[in-house]
């Protein structure tokens, strides 16, 4: 091998490698966006999946895997990667980071006991090498539920106002009755234009 | 001239990526990993490790033929990007190589390669057979777990029904030589005792009979509180477990009965037999509904449920019976042998009925729709 093919190697590896350059072959116009959907187990986050593609939500168990489902919005192609939140399907979430354009993190606001661990798992995500600087809309989840904390209450508490290195937002959301879902795609369309622009 | 740079390139590439030096590989991979690979709509975590293996060996094979042929990646792009690699046909061979930045177009990959090698099986079974186990045509195979293990239940009850039987049927013929031998109270016996039960006719004869045996006094004193026969079949799961071998019958062997004298037999069996494995149903039914609590102290609910599988139970444990009976009837006796195996036996014939021809052929056709589906897909 010349040293000059060396280099080059070197270089397109340290540019994402040649696999960077195989993504470019797909000559569709449209723009794909890759979403990761995260959130402890019965957060709602499959559900949440399926309503955004308009698919039955009464037939869902709890995902042991992931679910990938491709949705066209604002002109955009939206890859939403759903991935199991069972404790002992967490440390695989690392995995599904790489090249995401933005992050969803689901919260069932009903579940109180669990706030401090779910908690726990965002800023832990925050940290993740492969998702700086990417935008996460956090979806306060279960809203119909009576017991639902406000989204307000969630942001404080998961003290989102100290997230200066990225965009966010939290919206409240029921991803069973469908409410607050658009809202939060509103929000995903808008910045992910102004990010790629 | 760049035009001409890419078109070779193109070229160069597709002969590439149906060399040997590309198929072999790629395919070999692809027919190792793909038994993994189902129709479910949710993916499998060993999905992505086996996509990362895959992105590794394109990567490496690709890097491999740049440096033979002596292209960079910007050529390879420019000629991957190019008008003449972007036509229909080329869009295919392009595929496999896609496959490693889309996941999607990767699973369909694979679960196309999946049903591929199980239609090759089929293939081979069939040519080499003349024809599919049943269970590969109509679906016997279909079984779920839940039901293998209710098999299972019943065969356990079949074999502790029986068992008992076999002990009370040589109890009977101890107590009959104790007794005497009048053939009338022998056929009268169980007859005498399903009347006593609902306080009708003591018949005197049964008087030396309770005495005889301390398992048959409480029988009855349970039968009697029960108010009915059906009554305290079911509530047999409180009273404690008679133990017909206790006492100085179990001086004896237990002998098998001489041949069933018909009818009476029968009864006799369908009583004591019922009786016994009523109790052994719902204690088969209570261990396999995972409860640790033992019976009694189950809730109403719980208890309930566990009356209506042994009731199941019951009523398929009856089935079987009434199966066996007959071919009993038929046949020398083999008491052994449990007519309840779900397992298959592969059939060995080499004639195809012209039935079982067009259940195949139905489900070759419904495989090749599904490959048509998932190629297009």
């Amino acid at each position: 091998m010349g040293e000059a093919q060396k280099l080059d190697l070197e270089k397109a590896r340290q540019a994402g490698g040649l696999l960077s350059v195989i993504e470019k072959l797909k000559g569709s116009t449209e723009q794909e966006v890759r979403i990761v959907l995260l959130g402890l187990d019965n957060a709602g986050k499959t559900t949440l999946l399926k309503s955004l593609a308009s698919e039955d939500v009464n037939t869902i168990t709890p995902t042991q895997g992931f679910n990938i489902k491709s949705v066209a919005s604002h002109g955009m192609k939206l890859n939403v990667w759903d991935i199991g939140g069972q404790r002992k399907i967490r440390p695989f979430w690392k995995k599904y980071l790489e090249n995401t354009d933005l992050l969803i993190y689901v919260i069932d606001s009903a579940d109180k006991k669990r706030f401090e661990e779910t908690g726990l798992e965002l800023s832990e995500l925050i940290d993740e090498e492969n998702l700086k600087g990417v935008p996460v809309l956090i979806f306060a989840n279960k809203q119909d539920l009576a017991t639902a904390s406000p989204a307000s209450e969630i942001a404080e508490g998961l003290n989102l106002h100290t997230y200066r290195d990225r965009e966010w937002q939290i919206q409240a959301c029921s991803a069973v009755s469908g409410e607050g879902v658009q809202d939060g795609m509103n929000w995903i369309c808008n910045n992910i234009v102004n990010k790629k622009k | 001239m760049a035009e001409d740079d890419s078109e070779w390139i193109v070229e160069s590439i597709v002969g590439y990526l149906g060399s040997p030096e590309w198929v072999i590989p790629v395919t070999d991979f692809m027919e190792n990993k793909c038994t993994v690979f189902d129709e479910e709509d949710e993916n499998k975590l060993s999905y992505t490790e086996i996509h990362q293996q895959y992105k590794k060996l394109v990567e490496k094979l690709l890097e491999n033929y740049m440096q033979d042929v002596g292209i960079n990646e910007q050529q390879f792009l420019d000629a991957c990007t190019s008008p003449f690699a972007k036509s229909q046909t080329l869009q295919s061979v392009f595929q496999p190589v896609l496959a490693t930045d889309d996941f999607q177009m990767f699973r369909s990959l694979m679960v196309q390669k999946n049903m591929e090698l199980q239609l090759q099986a089929l293939r081979v079974m069939k040519e080499s057979n003349g024809s599919l186990p049943e269970c590969l045509t109509d679906g016997v195979d279909m079984m779920t777990e839940l039901q293998q293990q209710e098999m299972k239940i019943l065969e356990e009850v079949l074999r502790k029904s029986k068992m008992e039987y076999d002990e009370e049927m040589s109890r009977r013929l101890l107590f009959e030589e104790e007794v005497g031998s009048t053939s009338s109270c022998c056929s009268d016996k169980p007859v005498a005792e399903s009347e006593k039960a609902q306080n009708t006719t003591p018949a005197p004869i049964s008087t030396p009979k309770v005495k005889s045996s301390p398992g048959r006094n409480e029988d009855s004193k349970a039968a009697s509180t029960g108010g009915g026969k059906e009554k305290s079949a079911a509530k047999s799961g409180d009273a404690p477990t008679p133990k017909p071998d206790s006492g100085k019958n179990s001086v004896l062997p237990a002998v098998r009965p001489p041949a069933r004298s018909g009818e009476p037999s029968s009864h006799l069996r369908e009583q004591s037999g019922g009786r016994a494995a009523a109790q052994a149903d719902l204690e088969e039914a209570h261990r396999e509904a995972g409860f640790s609590e033992p019976y009694t102290h189950l809730s109403a609910s719980q208890q309930e449920q566990l009356q209506q599988r042994a009731a199941y139970l019951r009523e398929q444990r009856d089935k079987l019976h009434a199966l066996r009976k007959e071919q009993k009837s038929k046949q020398t006796p083999a008491p052994e042998e449990v007519p309840a195996n779900p397992a298959p036996a592969p059939s060995t014939t080499q004639e195809i009925s012209a039935e079982e021809k067009k259940r195949l052929e139905k489900r070759k056709h419904l495989a090749d729709k599904l490959k048509e589906e998932v190629i297009k897909k």
